[in-house]
């Protein structure tokens, strides 16, 4: 690994030394300069968030967001707490906080409201008068009811910026039909066409045929990442004019809009697709195979690149049979898997270590040749997230920073967003019911019982 | 809910209303030398909110998703499938290899406020045209560099894309089945998607500083990294001392869960989150016996593994006895979440998604008409839309080029002579669909004066 590492570090600073190109030691400056965020200013340190999300995961991880860009966010949760603090795998917890709750607990102020009683209904009033951003996930209506919606608090602070995250948004018949529809990640991975095409081949045996799950809160990090958005966009409008307004985001669509093919493909296509199993749906082949010791990634995008494969894979006997990228579309599926399994053969041969050093130094000689045909083939080994935690790569990012709590100890997270001037950052955890409630009461003058 | 909640929500988001409102990001200049899908829809999130986006291209080549497609189906002359990652954005080709290329690329960068790149790692540093060299003429410039690996770590050189990035980060280890052989990737590039709207935050939340401070700077949004983020696998592993795995299509975080199979062939997805919902869950099955057992009462205990599997047996077992018609009715009223799995044509036809604006309809001056996705967030005030689909390679050069850079029209004549800027060749993606007519297309010839 380390020599290839350094081949390919040597071509890439040949093209740094061409003509025209910018000054080495200026770019590794600039590098460096991303490689810490300490003593560095907070974007989002002149925001107020407050965090109202209740058994919607999406609220909290949206919130996340603007915490790690230095935003103030302050969690309310009623006093029996929020029931997202137990959607954990198998129910693992540290002290009674779920995995998930932990993991997006940084960087915020816990306390508790009981957002029925009039009492604390002014306590929301008297901080949302401070607030920038209030993210809510209740039953579409129901702060509303509670006389504390974005139409009574837009009042209160013209300025704010009100989003609301729930399973069918707060507009439309049907979102008023399915208002007191719970939301879930699994069922907005199922609305969204995702589930629909995660899964084996239809020949393959019952249930690994079935829809199946992304194994992770995918349209939950995406209803997060785009409310999010939508957040900054209306805290720019705000700086530039003052006015707040209200947000919608709508869980069993985020993900479908977020990839956008399917109802592009259902428009054009007129066909559903089907579950392709570990097949892709534009070429073949695309996708990991199993090696000796593990799963490799073998990706052809042009002809080029599928010679060079087959060169290094031992196969060139096929070539004649799969010539041009139309042979190798797989529209039809039958035909594809006849490619497919003659790889995954070929590769089953050998270790991932063989194929890495096969195919890089190919494309070290490729780049460095007059003849641009040569192809470049391209892999990479499948990690597992303990395997990635062991990874220099990402250990010399700081992806992984371990963060101190008195009650949880040391806990791993993940986080991203290196910026030269605004990094965003991970400062602590904070997860108790409750934990900060002294210190935010005092601060916002809040009124005890 | 009070009775007229909907009425002033449906006045507040509605749809005829949108062209009237205001664009948030008016007046912001976007330049997006990226291609593909990563860096292009990262642009197009900003473009939707009203930014002005020019994407540049090489001439005679293009961004390679112009000519890409699913199942070699192409419509109109262009790939469908690409209309929704670059609509609204201005393309012009300009080929940064030509020195006379590299100047123009670097006078729009001094007018921009913000730039995308998605090229590996000291590419855009080589060409010239890198944060290190745009930032001397443009202090305040937002630069973001999108990559699978990032700008620095010992793997930076290393090329990749969503198939890798997914297989980098941990998240195509944990999906599928457990004790399989197989391991799915997330279909339609998820890996790009997901990392481009977080890039997309990042440059916005250095847009909000920017706004406070005056200061630009460089953003390292790096694909792998950003997959990662969604995992709780590895707070999971280093707090438990243990590996998740794949869990097939069962949500852990939740009990019971599951895709099922209805009476009527169709499949299901239900999840019970809390023990409320739970409760009315076992009156939904009329098994009320299990909301008072012990066991299952509580989350902590109902979600522990074997607890959760034998919940799931019965909930695979009731769901098989019923039409999915009926398990809706069911879940409406018993308020647990119940969905069933859409297929890609119930998406295109979904009313919901129509009204709401989600999926919309779009008529297009050269297209014609495509239904594309819409913004995931809905802004009452300053609400995200499309203007126009894409358009072939290098269509918006004379109004680019004149309009932002001052350039004649002997100029643009001269650079094309030298083959600095030009346009598409005849390969698909790339040319107009053969309908429309060039010649009376006052923006391609733009010779200056009013606005598109």
């Amino acid at each position: 690994m380390k020599e290839v590492r350094t081949i390919k570090e040597r071509v890439y600073s040949r093209y740094l030394q061409k003509k025209g190109a910018s000054k080495l030691s200026d770019w590794k400056n600039i590098l460096t300069q991303l490689t810490t965020s300490e003593g560095k200013p907070e974007a989002l340190d002149d925001m107020m968030v407050l965090d109202l999300s209740y058994a919607n995961f999406s609220g909290n991880v949206t919130a996340s967001f603007l915490a790690e860009a230095g935003a103030e966010v302050i969690n309310i949760e009623p006093p029996e707490g929020d029931p997202s603090r137990i959607m954990s795998p198998y129910g693992a917890n540290v002290k009674g906080v779920g995995i998930p709750y932990l993991m997006e607990s940084r960087n915020k102020r816990q306390i508790t409201l009981d957002l029925e009683s009039p009492e604390d209904q002014g306590n929301l009033k008297r901080l949302v008068k401070r607030a920038d951003i209030l993210i809510e996930t209740y039953a579409p209506g129901q702060m509303d009811a509670w006389g504390i919606g974005y139409r009574q608090l837009r009042e209160l602070n013209p300025g704010l910026i009100y989003i609301a995250i729930s399973p069918y948004g707060h507009y439309t018949a049907k979102g008023r039909e399915m208002a007191e529809m719970p939301w879930t990640d699994l069922t907005s991975q199922a609305e969204s066409g995702l589930a629909a095409l995660v899964g084996d081949l239809p020949d393959a045996p019952e249930p690994y045929n079935w829809p199946t799950r992304a194994g992770f809160y995918a349209a939950g990090y995406t209803s997060a990442v785009g409310a999010a958005c939508g957040g900054l966009v209306a805290s720019f409008f705000k700086r530039r004019t003052g006015e707040g307004q209200m947000i919608d985001i709508a869980t069993a669509d985020a993900y479908a809009s977020c990839v956008g093919f399917p109802p592009t493909i259902g428009y054009v296509w007129k066909k559903p697709r089907l579950r392709y199993g570990t097949l892709d749906y534009g070429l073949c082949p695309y996708g990991f195979f199993k090696c000796q010791d593990g799963y490799v990634a073998i990706a052809c995008f042009r002809d080029q690149d599928f010679r060079a494969a087959l060169k290094l894979l031992g196969q060139w006997k096929i070539e004649e049979e799969w010539k041009t990228l139309l042979d190798r579309i797989t529209d039809d599926v039958e035909k594809v898997k006849e490619l497919n399994s003659v790889v995954e053969k070929a590769v089953s041969k050998f270790t991932y270590k063989q194929i890495n050093e096969k195919f890089a130094s190919y494309s070290v000689k490729a780049a460095g040749s007059k003849w641009r045909g040569g192809g470049l083939p391209v892999t990479t080994k499948m990690m597992t997230p303990d395997e990635v935690l062991q990874e220099e790569h990402w250990q010399t990012r700081g992806t992984f920073p371990k963060i101190a709590h008195p009650s949880y100890g040391i806990v791993t997270l993940p986080t991203t967003g290196k910026m030269t001037k605004t990094p965003l950052r991970v400062k602590w955890i904070s997860a108790n019911i409750g934990e900060d409630n002294d210190y935010v009461f005092e601060k916002y003058g809040l009124v005890k019982k | 809910m009070t009775k007229d909640y909907f009425n002033f929500t449906d006045k507040l988001f509605a749809r005829e209303d949108i062209d009237k409102k205001a664009e948030a990001l008016k007046g912001i200049r976007v330049l997006d030398l990226s291609h593909m899908i990563f860096g292009p829809t990262a642009a197009k999130t900003l473009a939707q909110y009203g930014a002005e986006v020019i994407k540049v291209e090489v001439p005679n080549q293009g961004d390679y998703w112009r000519g890409g497609t699913y199942w070699g189906k192409y419509w109109k002359h262009s790939n469908p499938l690409w209309h929704f990652i670059n609509p609204g954005k201005y393309f012009v080709g300009i080929d940064v290899k030509k020195p006379k290329g590299k100047d123009l690329i670097l006078q729009l960068a001094a007018k921009a406020d913000i730039i995308i790149e998605n090229f590996t790692s000291g590419t855009v540093e080589a060409w010239g045209i890198g944060y290190s060299q745009v930032s001397k003429i443009n202090p305040k410039v937002i630069y973001a560099s999108l990559s699978t690996y990032g700008q620095f770590g010992p793997r930076r050189y290393a090329p990749g894309w969503d198939l890798l990035a997914q297989g980098a980060s941990g998240v195509l280890s944990v999906t599928g089945h457990p004790d399989t052989d197989k391991y799915f990737k997330v279909p339609d590039f998820f890996g790009d998607f997901f990392p481009a709207y977080y890039a997309a935050m990042l440059i916005l939340i250095a847009l909000n500083y920017r706004e406070r401070s005056g200061e630009g700077q460089y953003i390292d949004g790096c694909q792998a990294e950003i997959l990662m983020r969604t995992l709780s696998h590895f707070t999971y592993h280093d707090a438990t001392g243990e590996s998740l795995g794949r869990t097939g299509n069962m949500d852990p975080t939740m009990s019971p869960s599951g895709i099922f199979k209805t009476r009527d062939g169709k499949f299901v997805a239900v999840a019970i989150a809390t023990d409320k919902q739970f409760q009315s869950f076992c009156k939904a099955l009329s098994r009320e016996d299990l909301a008072e057992n012990d066991t299952y009462k509580k989350a902590a205990s109902r979600l522990k593994r074997e607890n959760a599997l034998a919940l799931n047996k019965v909930l695979e077992e009731w769901v098989i006895t019923k039409d999915v018609q009926e398990l809706s009715g069911l879940a409406k009223k018993h308020r647990f979440a119940a969905a069933e799995v859409m297929d890609d044509v119930q998406i295109s036809q979904d009313k919901w998604r129509e009204e709401r604006g989600s999926a919309i309809l779009f008529e297009d001056d050269m297209y014609k008409k495509l239904l594309v996705e819409g913004p995931i967030a809905m802004l009452s005030k300053t609400p995200g839309r499309i203007k126009w689909l894409t358009r072939p390679l290098g269509y918006h050069n004379r109004y680019v080029f004149k309009k932002i850079l001052g350039l004649t029209e002997d100029q643009i004549k001269d650079l094309e002579k030298e083959r600095v800027v030009g346009t598409w060749d005849y390969r698909v993606g790339q040319r107009p669909p053969i309908y429309h007519d060039l010649s009376k297309d006052r923006m391609f010839n733009y010779e200056g004066g009013e606005d598109h």
